[in-house]
C-alpha cells in the first residue's frame, strides 16, 4: 500500500509538472504576475509624480498689476515653471496651448490687482487641457492649486495683520490644534489614521485576492487530475491495480497538494514583492510594520500556514468529489467553476467590509462558507488574534473531514466508474453504462 | 477437477431501467483463452468489468480462482490484469515510465518488477520509442503498450476487452501473436471479448456466445459449428440468436 501510494504520488506530481497549463497557471503565473503588477504600479506612480513635477504652466496676464506679479512669484517659489504667453485673448492662448506640451493655462483678468487692493474679490481663470483621462493628466491639472493657495494664504495673513496687529495670525486662522494618534493592538502610535488607511486597504484587498486565486487554481488542478483519468481512459485500469481506492484518493490529494503548495509558495513570493512595492510608495513613517505592531509573529505565521493547508485540502477534496462525476476535463472544470462563487463572495465582501458590520443573515451565510474563515484568519494574523485563527482552523478542519469522507465513499463505489455528467452541446446530461 | 479460473453464476446487472446482464453463467478453465462473443450491447463489457472488480453485480456471483469479486476484490486485483476496450496511457509519461509506474504497484518481494518492465518492452515491440512520451504514439503503438502492460506481471487471469479494437491488420496480427505466445509460455489464462468472429476462432480454445445479457451457447469453436451445422462462427451466431 505504502509503495503503491508513493508510486502514485510520484506519478501525479511528474505528470502535473509536465503539463504546461498547470506549470504556467499555478507556478509561473503568480511568480511573474504579482511582481509585474507591483513594478508596474511603482513605475506608473513614480511617472505620475515626475510628470506633475515637470509640468509647465502657461500664463496670460491681462492685468499687469502688482498682485499679478506677486501671484507669478508664488508660482516660481513653488517650483512651477511659468511661461507667459504673448496671446492677446483667451481663445488665442488656448489655441497656442493645444500645440504645446503644456496642459494648464492661468488667466489673470484685467482688474485683478485693483479688486484685491480695494478689498474686493479677485478672480482667476484656470483652464486644464485633457489629452487623456489618466491619473497623470489629473495630477498635472492640480499643480496650480498649491501656488494659488499659498498666494491666497499670504493675502489672508496680510489682512489679519492689518485688522489685528497684536495677534498671531495663526491663532485666527487655525485656532484649534489637533494631534492624531492611532491605537493598534493597545499601543498608542503618533501616526494619523489617514496614513494607516493605505496599509489597511492593501492588506484587506491583497489577501482575499491571493486566497481566492490560489483556491480557484488548486481546485482546477485537483479536478483535472481526476477527470483527465476519465478523459484519457486511464481510470479503469488504475482502479484494477493492486492499490486500495482510498490509496488512489490519497495519492490524488497529496499530488494536488504538492502542486498547489508550489503554487502557494510562488504566490507568496510574488505577493511579497508586490506588497513591498506598494509599501515603497507609502510615506516613510508608515513603512515600519514592526514599529506599528503589525508584523506577524511566528505563531501567527504558523497558524496561518495551518489555516491555508486545511483550506487547500478541503478545496481539493471538494473538487475531487465534484470531478468524480464529470465525464471529461472540460465538464469537470465547468462544474468546479460554478463552485468558485463560494470563494468569490467572501473574498469580495471581506475586501471592503468587516464581517461584524454586515446584516446578521448575511453574516450567518458568510460564516457558513468555510472559505470565509481563511480570509478572516489571514486578517487576524496581522492583528495577532489567535482565537479567530484557532476557530477558523477548527471549522475548516471539520468541513474538510466531512468532504474527505464523502470523497472516500464515492471512490469505493462504482459511481466513480459509471457517473458521467457532461457539459456539451445539449447542456448537462447524466448517463450510466 | 482443478479450480476454475473464472466462474460466473446467474450474473445480473441493471443500470437504472436497463438490464445489461440477465442471468449470465459460464466457466473458464485455467490456462485457456476463453472468448465472450456477441453484438454491441450484449453485456460483454459489463461482464468483464464485474470480473475486474470495477462494478458489482446486481445479483448472482462471480469468482476468480475461487475468490469472490465482491468480497475479495483487493485479492482479485492482485492476480488479474484488465485491459479495457477504450484504455489509454498517461500522455505525459514516456512508454517506459508508464510500464514502470504500473509495475511498481506490485510488491517487490513477490514480483521482479524490473524484469517485468523489460519483458513488457520486449513484447510491445516499441524499442527505442519507449523513451518517447505516450502522446506521440499512434493508436496501434498505444494498444501494444497497453497489452504489454496487461501481460507483463504474468497475471493468473488476463481480462482483455476487445484487445484488437480499432487496430489495422498488421497491429491486430501482432497483438494476437502476443496473446497466444504468452499463454503458451507462461500458462496465463485469458478471458477476452470480441465481436470479431474470425479473431475469436483464431485465438480462443473455448467461447461463450452472449446475447441480451445471457449465454446462448458455450464450447469450442468446432463444437459450436457442429451443433449449429455452420461453416463458420458468424453463421453459428446468427443461427443461435435467430437474428438472420
Amino acid at each position: 500500500m505504502a509503495n503503491g501510494l508513493s508510486n502514485l504520488i510520484r506519478k501525479e506530481i511528474k505528470e502535473m509538472l509536465r503539463d504546461p497549463k498547470i506549470m504556467l497557471g499555478m507556478v509561473l503565473m503568480p511568480l511573474l504576475i504579482f511582481p509585474l503588477m507591483g513594478s508596474a504600479m511603482n513605475i506608473s506612480t513614480t511617472a505620475v509624480a515626475e510628470s506633475a513635477r515637470q509640468v509647465t504652466v502657461s500664463l496670460l496676464d491681462m492685468d499687469h498689476g502688482v498682485m499679478a506679479q506677486s501671484l507669478s512669484a508664488a508660482f516660481r517659489v513653488m517650483n512651477v515653471t511659468l511661461i507667459e504667453t504673448q496671446a492677446s485673448t483667451v481663445d488665442e492662448a488656448l489655441e497656442e496651448l493645444q500645440n504645446t506640451n503644456m496642459t494648464t493655462l492661468v488667466v489673470i483678468p484685467n482688474g485683478f490687482s485693483q479688486n484685491l487692493t480695494l478689498g474686493l474679490k479677485g478672480s482667476l481663470k484656470v483652464y486644464s487641457v485633457y489629452k487623456s483621462l489618466s491619473i497623470a493628466e489629473q495630477a498635472k491639472s492640480t499643480v496650480v492649486d498649491i501656488p494659488i493657495s499659498v498666494f491666497e494664504a499670504a493675502l489672508v495673513r496680510q489682512a489679519i495683520v492689518q485688522a489685528f496687529p497684536d495677534r498671531d495670525p495663526l491663532t485666527v486662522l487655525d485656532p484649534i490644534s489637533v494631534s492624531s494618534f492611532s491605537v493598534v493592538k493597545g499601543n498608542v502610535i503618533s501616526i494619523s489614521p489617514d496614513v494607516l488607511r493605505g496599509l489597511f486597504i492593501s492588506q484587506s484587498i491583497g489577501f482575499p485576492m491571493v486566497i481566492m486565486m490560489l483556491l480557484i487554481s488548486a481546485m482546477q488542478v485537483a479536478a483535472t487530475t481526476i477527470s483527465i483519468e476519465k478523459e484519457e481512459k486511464t481510470l479503469e485500469t488504475l482502479l484494477t491495480m493492486p492499490i486500495s481506492r482510498l490509496g488512489i484518493l490519497t495519492g490524488k490529494l497529496v499530488g494536488s497538494v504538492v502542486v498547489a503548495a508550489a503554487g502557494a509558495l510562488a504566490s507568496l513570493v510574488g505577493v511579497n514583492y508586490y506588497t513591498s512595492s506598494i509599501y515603497g510608495m507609502m510615506p516613510t513613517e508608515a513603512v515600519n510594520l514592526e514599529a506599528l505592531g503589525l508584523s506577524m509573529s511566528p505563531l501567527s505565521y504558523g497558524l496561518l500556514g495551518v489555516v491555508m493547508f486545511v483550506t487547500i485540502v478541503s478545496a481539493l477534496a471538494l473538487a475531487i468529489v465534484v470531478a468524480a462525476f464529470a465525464e471529461n476535463v472540460r465538464s469537470a472544470q465547468s462544474m468546479v467553476g460554478f463552485l468558485n462563487i463560494i470563494f468569490i463572495i467572501p473574498s469580495m465582501v471581506l475586501m471592503f467590509a468587516d464581517i461584524e458590520i454586515l446584516p446578521a443573515p448575511f453574516q450567518v451565510v458568510l460564516y457558513a462558507i468555510p472559505y470565509t474563515h481563511a480570509i478572516l484568519a489571514a486578517k487576524a494574523a496581522f492583528m495577532g488574534d489567535y482565537l479567530v485563527m484557532a476557530r477558523s482552523i477548527a471549522y475548516v478542519s471539520v468541513f474538510t473531514v466531512v468532504l474527505l469522507y464523502v470523497a472516500a465513499k464515492i471512490f469505493t463505489t462504482e459511481k466513480i466508474v459509471t457517473a458521467r455528467i457532461s457539459f456539451r452541446k445539449r447542456g448537462a446530461k447524466t448517463a450510466s453504462k | 477437477m482443478s479450480q476454475p479460473a473464472t466462474e460466473a453464476k446467474g450474473l445480473e446487472k441493471t443500470f437504472g431501467n436497463i438490464r445489461a446482464l440477465n442471468g449470465l453463467t459460464f466457466t473458464v478453465t485455467k490456462g485457456e483463452i476463453f472468448g465472450l462473443i456477441g453484438p454491441n450491447g450484449a453485456g460483454k463489457t459489463t461482464t468483464l468489468r464485474i470480473l475486474a472488480t470495477l462494478i458489482k453485480p446486481s445479483s448472482g456471483s462471480a469468482k476468480v480462482f475461487g475468490l469472490d469479486v465482491e468480497k475479495n476484490a483487493s485479492e482479485v486485483r492482485g492476480i488479474i490484469s484488465y485491459l479495457p476496450e477504450e484504455a489509454g496511457a498517461y500522455r505525459n509519461l514516456s512508454g517506459r515510465e508508464y510500464l514502470e509506474f504500473m509495475a511498481n504497484f506490485y510488491p517487490v518481494n513477490s514480483y521482479d518488477n524490473h524484469a517485468a518492465v523489460e519483458d513488457a518492452a520486449e513484447i510491445s515491440g516499441l524499442g527505442e520509442r519507449l523513451r518517447d512520451r505516450v502522446k506521440t504514439y499512434s493508436k496501434g503503438m498505444g494498444r501494444r503498450l497497453l497489452l504489454a502492460r496487461a501481460l507483463m506481471m504474468k497475471p493468473r487471469l488476463a481480462v482483455l476487452d476487445e484487445p484488437t479494437s480499432g487496430l489495422d491488420v498488421v497491429h491486430a496480427y501482432h497483438v494476437r501473436r502476443i496473446i497466444q505466445d504468452y499463454v503458451k509460455t507462461y500458462g496465463v489464462t485469458v478471458l477476452l471479448s470480441s465481436h470479431n468472429m474470425l479473431e475469436v476462432e483464431l485465438l480462443c480454445s473455448r467461447m461463450a456466445l452472449i446475447n441480451e445479457g445471457r449465454v446462448i451457447g458455450e464450447g469450442t469453436p468446432q463444437e459450436l459449428k457442429s451443433i449449429h451445422r455452420a461453416s463458420n462462427l458468424e453463421e453459428v451466431f446468427m443461427e443461435a440468436t435467430k437474428l438472420g
